[in-house]
Formats: structure tokens, C-alpha cells, sequence
């Protein structure tokens, strides 16, 4: 703009003000956004067309540059980050999304401040904030030297702390490296698209650091953080699952956590699949079955939403619904180590947990488990703390807890699969098995160094399987109820009416709401 | 004209083979059974079609993921 012919009247301000809008939302300009089309990836502003209900997108900033460098004020439309706050199924949202065509998406002076905004204002008034992240990181050399950093991090004591006020979800869409893959970690639901990486740093970095070619895939790609660091929820093929998926796990969620998830209608069909459990449920307790079966014979149809399918498979865990009202559900799988709870299941759980009751959501355990698997591997996975974390979490729960012991529930993972008072109640089926060893190692235990004949540890063994049916949790009331399996629909919907926690309006005391995201 | 992979979810080794090559399969039926940690874990067809081919025989131990036959449909 000439500085001889600055606009003015109103109308000509009105017009420079719309061309420079126009020009910020070009992103990186019409080539880079083609390159992308064709490459079959979206760009930071159609994932946010088609994320929001359409129409509903309104942008803070779009004018914000980086100011640090004269040469980069027009070389950064709305700074690399777009920010702002729309609908999702009618329900308030605040989302930023990562322009990877400016610069990076890297994070700087300007864009950081958007992200400030947009994160107090979902905070304080109450909805959930999502991050689409694609990012270089922080930009250099914006944060180098003293005076960089001095200026650019550090500044926001509050940055990176939650209170789990309202969900937080996060998509890796691409490179995720610095605050992209930060609020990854620290969001309640993260998806990834195959072919993204979520790293520390960029794999060109890490190779130069240790001197060695480091593969994107091994460094952060969607096979090592669905199966072994659990730190991504789903895996997806493209951009626009991903954004159906964070679309589907907010519908279980409140908006914020002084209110209840909201209510679904309930599918038809859904009351007659519980008859099925029968036809999955083996008669021989050495048959393994997947319990996700059991879980849709139980659950509203279609309504079971797994999280980290891939990691800790030894648990099952998941959003659904029962007559309509959210609940998470925590299934031992008896295909996995045969239902036996590794440290992976163990973290997986109790990070499900620490959700749930943080956003009143009630929880229901489905358990068949043999015990904690016990070995070197989860010794050297500090398996004892995992499994005393899992107790804390669960014992900190304030949101309804049911349990229902489906075969096996033995020793300690009977109390951390919510057995005795563990759950607010307890259902079991005519299958259930429980003691605190299984009679087969447990006759070992008890005639070691007496020189019994395998005819007397017969004997002892079945003696020891006699008594650890049903009845005896049933007879004393450490179980508050019997039911037959295909009536587990109707037990469980019925025992969240009469639990519901009706002197608080369903909301629970949240004592876990700064638990920290990963441990 | 699809071939699928049915791939072990578990570690373990195999135990009983239900099926024969050339036969039909509908999803759901069980096509072996593995052991793994003393549990016997069935196999089950993921898709309709027929069984062409079996990488794997009884007593073979078999990993995570690995490919246990193939269906074509």
C-alpha cells in the first residue's frame, strides 16, 4: 500500500481492510495449497470448514502476522496458525488449526497469543478446545539466542497445565513436532493419520544429533504410537476420518465438566442383541473369546467408540452408551495374554478412568481376568506402581462404578477391575470364578515342602475349585447381585437409575481432574 | 478378486486346524485355534470367501500379527 494514498473515507478502509483479508486467507498462497489438493491432504482452513458445523466458523486474528522480523510481516498470513470458535452439532467449540503452509505452522510471538486466547476462553466459559496439529515447532530463528527465548517461551505460567475444566482433542494431521505434538499429549482424545509423526523433534534433528539416519516411522510414526506408546487414542487413513472422529468422541462428551454427557436416542435392536451374549460366551472357561462382542451385545448398537485398540490389549477400553446415557466401559480381553493385565493395560486403563470421572461419565467394568501378568518385562515396567496407580485412580472415582464379574476375577486384580467395594455395586454371572489364586498354581503354594502325592493336590485342587464360584462372593454379600449374562443390558441400566448421582445433578467431585496426562 | 490376510492377535502357537484349503468360509467361523498363556484362542474368518492357502500348521509357534492364511473373495 502506497503510504501517499492511505484509505480515508470509511468506505475506502473498509475495502484495504477486506483486501487484506482476503490476502490472510490465502495461507501460503495458491500453489503450496494446490501441491497439498493434489497430494490428497486438506489445508488448516478446509479441515476447519469441514470440522464446523457449516457457517459457524468465526476467526480470531486473521489478521495477526509476525512482527519479530520486518521481512516476515507478509510472509505470514494470520501467523501460521488459524484460530477461533464455531459449532459442532450445535454445541460451542474452540479449535486452532496448524497452516503448515506459513512457515511451518511453526510457533511464534503472535500465533501463541492466539492459542493463549482461544485456550482461556474455552477454559472460563466452558467448551471444549481443539488443536489440528501440524507444526514444525517453534520458529527459528525467532527463539534464538537469550533475548529469543527470553521473549518468545516461558511467559505463560499456565501453558501447559489442566485442570480438565472441558475435553481437549487434538488430531496429528502431519509433521507434530514442539507444541503441535505437546497439546497432543495433553489432550483427552488424539487421533492420528497414518504417514503423520509425533515427535519430540523432526527427524532430519534427531539424525543430526545422534549421527545416525533416524526414519520418520521409527522416530514417531502411527504404528509405535498406537501399539507402544499408547500416546495416540485412533488411528486413521486420511484428514477427513480424523475429523469425523473427533466429531464422534465429542458426542459422548459434556461440554464442559459441570455438566453430564448429553443423551443419545437409543438405536432400535439394541435391547434385542443382549440375547446373543450366549452365542459368545464359550462353555469351556480355557476358550478365549473378544470381549468386544460381549460389549456390543450390551451397549446401545453401534455405540462402542475403543480407545487405543492397539496398545495394552489386555483391556478393553471405550466410550458408549446404555439406554441412550454415556458411560466408559473397561473390559479384561480374555484373546490378550489370556485376559491377564500387563502394565500397558494397566496405563491404558487408568488414563481411561481419570477421564471419565472427570467428565462425569459413569464407569462399567466387564471382568475376566486371570490376574496381573508377573515376569521380568513388568517388573522392568515398574508393574507394581502401575498397578497401584490404577488402584488410586480407581478409588478416587466419584462417578458411578458397576462391575460386573463375567469368568474369572483373581488376587489383586480383582479389587482393581472394581471388585468388593471397589465399584459402588457388584453384579455377577453363574460363571464367575474368584479367589485370589488359581487352584492350579494355588496347590502348589500351599503344599510346597510337604511332599504331597499329585493324587492329594488333585484333591486339593478341586476343593479349591469348588469354592470359588458365585455363591460364595453372593452368600456373604460381597456381591450385590446374580444375573444371568443376556440379562446384563437390563441389570446395568437399571443400576445407573438407581445410582445416578442425584444430589449433585450428576456431577462428580472430579478429584482427579489435574492428574497428569501421561505417567 | 480380494485376498485377505488373517493375521494372529496373539502369541502363541497352534493348536487345532478346523479347516482345510479350498473350503468355504463365511466371517465368523473359526478357521483354527491357537494357545496362548494356556487359553485356547479361536481364529475367526474376517471376511466370506474361500481358504487358499495355510502358513501355518499345528504346533507352529506363531507371533503377533503374523499372517496364519489367506482368504480369497
Amino acid at each position: 500500500m502506497n503510504q501517499s494514498q492511505l484509505p480515508e473515507t470509511l468506505e475506502e478502509k473498509l475495502e484495504e481492510l477486506g483486501q487484506r483479508e482476503e490476502a490472510a486467507r490465502q495461507m501460503g498462497g495458491k500453489d503450496k495449497i494446490a501441491r497439498r489438493t493434489a497430494a490428497g491432504i486438506m489445508n488448516a482452513r478446509s479441515r476447519i470448514d469441514v470440522l464446523l458445523d457449516p457457517g459457524t466458523f468465526s476467526e480470531t486474528g486473521l489478521l495477526g502476522v509476525s512482527t519479530v522480523f520486518e521481512e516476515d510481516r507478509d510472509k505470514t498470513p494470520a501467523d501460521g496458525k488459524v484460530a477461533g470458535f464455531g459449532l459442532i452439532d450445535n454445541r460451542r467449540v474452540g479449535i486452532v488449526s496448524n497452516d503448515f503452509t506459513v512457515k511451518g505452522a511453526s510457533s511464534s510471538m503472535t500465533n501463541m497469543k492466539k492459542i493463549g486466547h482461544v485456550k482461556r476462553t474455552a477454559t472460563d466459559r466452558g467448551f471444549p478446545l481443539i488443536f489440528l496439529g501440524e507444526s514444525s515447532g517453534a520458529r527459528m530463528p525467532d527463539n534464538m539466542g537469550s533475548e529469543g527465548m527470553g521473549t518468545m517461551l516461558g511467559n505463560d505460567p499456565h501453558q501447559y497445565v489442566r485442570h480438565r475444566e472441558t475435553p481437549w482433542v487434538s488430531a496429528v494431521l502431519g509433521q507434530c513436532f514442539g507444541s503441535s505434538a505437546w497439546y497432543s499429549c495433553l489432550a483427552d482424545f488424539t487421533v492420528m493419520r497414518k504417514g503423520a509423526v509425533l515427535a519430540v523433534a523432526s527427524p532430519a534433528l534427531a539424525s543430526l544429533a545422534i549421527g545416525q539416519k533416524v526414519e520418520p516411522e521409527d522416530l514417531g510414526g502411527w504404528k509405535l504410537h498406537s501399539e507402544e506408546t499408547g500416546l495416540v487414542d485412533r488411528v486413521v487413513e486420511t484428514d477427513e476420518e480424523a475429523l469425523a472422529e473427533i466429531r464422534k468422541f465429542l458426542s459422548y462428551m459434556p461440554s464442559h465438566n459441570g455438566e453430564t454427557p448429553p443423551v443419545a436416542e437409543v438405536p432400535a435392536g439394541s435391547d434385542e442383541a443382549a440375547d446373543h451374549i450366549t452365542q459368545i460366551l464359550p462353555d469351556s472357561r480355557k476358550r478365549g473369546y473378544d470381549v468386544r462382542k460381549i460389549i456390543n451385545c450390551i451397549v446401545d448398537l453401534e455405540s462402542f467408540f475403543e480407545f487405543k485398540p492397539r496398545f495394552g490389549r489386555t483391556a478393553v477400553t471405550g466410550l458408549a452408551r446404555l439406554d441412550g446415557r454415556v458411560v466408559g466401559m473397561v473390559a479384561n480381553n480374555p484373546m490378550a495374554k489370556a485376559g491377564a493385565l500387563d502394565v500397558s493395560g494397566c496405563e491404558k486403563v487408568t488414563r481411561f478412568l481419570v477421564m471419565c470421572d472427570s467428565f462425569n461419565i459413569p464407569i462399567i467394568n466387564l471382568v475376566d481376568t486371570p490376574g496381573f501378568v508377573i515376569g521380568i518385562e513388568g517388573e522392568k515396567k515398574k508393574a507394581p506402581g502401575k498397578i497401584m496407580n490404577f488402584m488410586t485412580a480407581l478409588q478416587m472415582c466419584t462417578v458411578p462404578k458397576l462391575s460386573v464379574i463375567m469368568r474369572k476375577s483373581y488376587g489383586q486384580a480383582y479389587l482393581n477391575m472394581g471388585g468388593g467395594r471397589n465399584s459402588d455395586s457388584v453384579a455377577v454371572w453363574p460363571t464367575a470364578e474368584v479367589s485370589f489364586m488359581d487352584p492350579q498354581y494355588a496347590t502348589e503354594v500351599v503344599t510346597w515342602g510337604k511332599d504331597a502325592s499329585d493324587e492329594e493336590k488333585g484333591a486339593i485342587r478341586e476343593e479349591m475349585e469348588r469354592n470359588s464360584t458365585y455363591l460364595g462372593l453372593a452368600q456373604i454379600f460381597a456381591a450385590q447381585s446374580v444375573i444371568a449374562p443376556q440379562d446384563t443390558r437390563k441389570y446395568l441400566i437399571e443400576e445407573l437409575k438407581i445410582q445416578q448421582l442425584r444430589r449433585s445433578g450428576g456431577i462428580g467431585r472430579h478429584n482427579m481432574a489435574s492428574w497428569p496426562t501421561t505417567y | 478378486m480380494t485376498i485377505t490376510n488373517v493375521a494372529s492377535e496373539v502369541i502363541g502357537s497352534v493348536w487345532k486346524v478346523e479347516m482345510n484349503v479350498g473350503d468355504a468360509v463365511k466371517a465368523g467361523d473359526t478357521i483354527m485355534i491357537l494357545e496362548s498363556m494356556k487359553m485356547e484362542i479361536p481364529v475367526e474368518a474376517p471376511v466370506d470367501g474361500k481358504i487358499t492357502e495355510f502358513k501355518v500348521q499345528p504346533e507352529d509357534s506363531v507371533d503377533e500379527d503374523q499372517v496364519l492364511c489367506t482368504i480369497e473373495s
